[in-house]
């Protein structure tokens, strides 16, 4: 299991300016609808986008306190 | 890595139009995501394969490796990686995806 504070500190590790916004998808702490808005996703294919946050979850997901999350990505100019 | 199971793998990937690794079967997914991106090819009407991979480790090992992606399930459509429905749910509503897939399956399998 791991808190929404907790994936949010492990995203803005590496995306600092990433606003993130968190629900939990089965009430188990371990899979969350995550989406994440971030000027570092600039010129970046969906497919890399969503590779920069699973490697910023990484040690998370290989522990296995995080399972699975459904991943949205944003640059901030679309809202 | 395995070079072995590397070269199975890719003969697997060449040889189904629309190929999903997931946890599970497609009559018995055993997990929620693998069963929604079952529902969702199912929704466009294209045969599809699942490869169940939850038991086995080398080969999802394997998989993370090739796509540098960590998560079940993945899909590949035309012997190209496209992630998860995360990643195909845009594309449909972008309208990138149904040419896509109708370009698969003019062409014969490889």
């Amino acid at each position: 299991m791991i808190t929404p504070v907790e994936l949010t500190a492990l995203i803005r590790r590496a995306l600092p300016d990433a606003h993130v916004e968190i629900s939990d998808r089965t009430g188990t702490h371990d899979h969350y609808d995550v989406k994440v808005i971030s000027k570092g996703f600039a010129g970046l294919a969906p497919l890399d986008r969503h590779r920069l946050v699973y490697k910023a979850l990484d040690e998370a997901l290989k522990d296995g306190r995080l399972h699975a999350i459904e991943l949205t990505t944003q640059t901030p100019d679309v809202m | 890595m395995n070079e072995d199971l590397k070269a199975r793998i890719q003969d697997e990937i060449e040889n189904h139009k629309i190929l999903v690794y997931g946890k599970g079967t497609k009559d018995a997914p055993r997990c929620g995501f693998t069963m929604e991106t079952i529902a969702f090819f199912n929704q466009l009407g294209y045969p599809f394969e699942v490869v169940d991979v939850l038991e086995d480790m080398p080969k999802r090992q394997a998989l993370s490796e090739i796509t540098d992606w960590p998560t079940l399930p993945k899909v590949f459509i035309n012997g190209t990686f496209y992630g998860d429905t995360d990643i195909l749910e845009p594309m449909l509503e972008r309208g990138e995806l149904q040419p896509l897939l109708e370009s698969t399956f003019k062409t014969p399998a490889r």
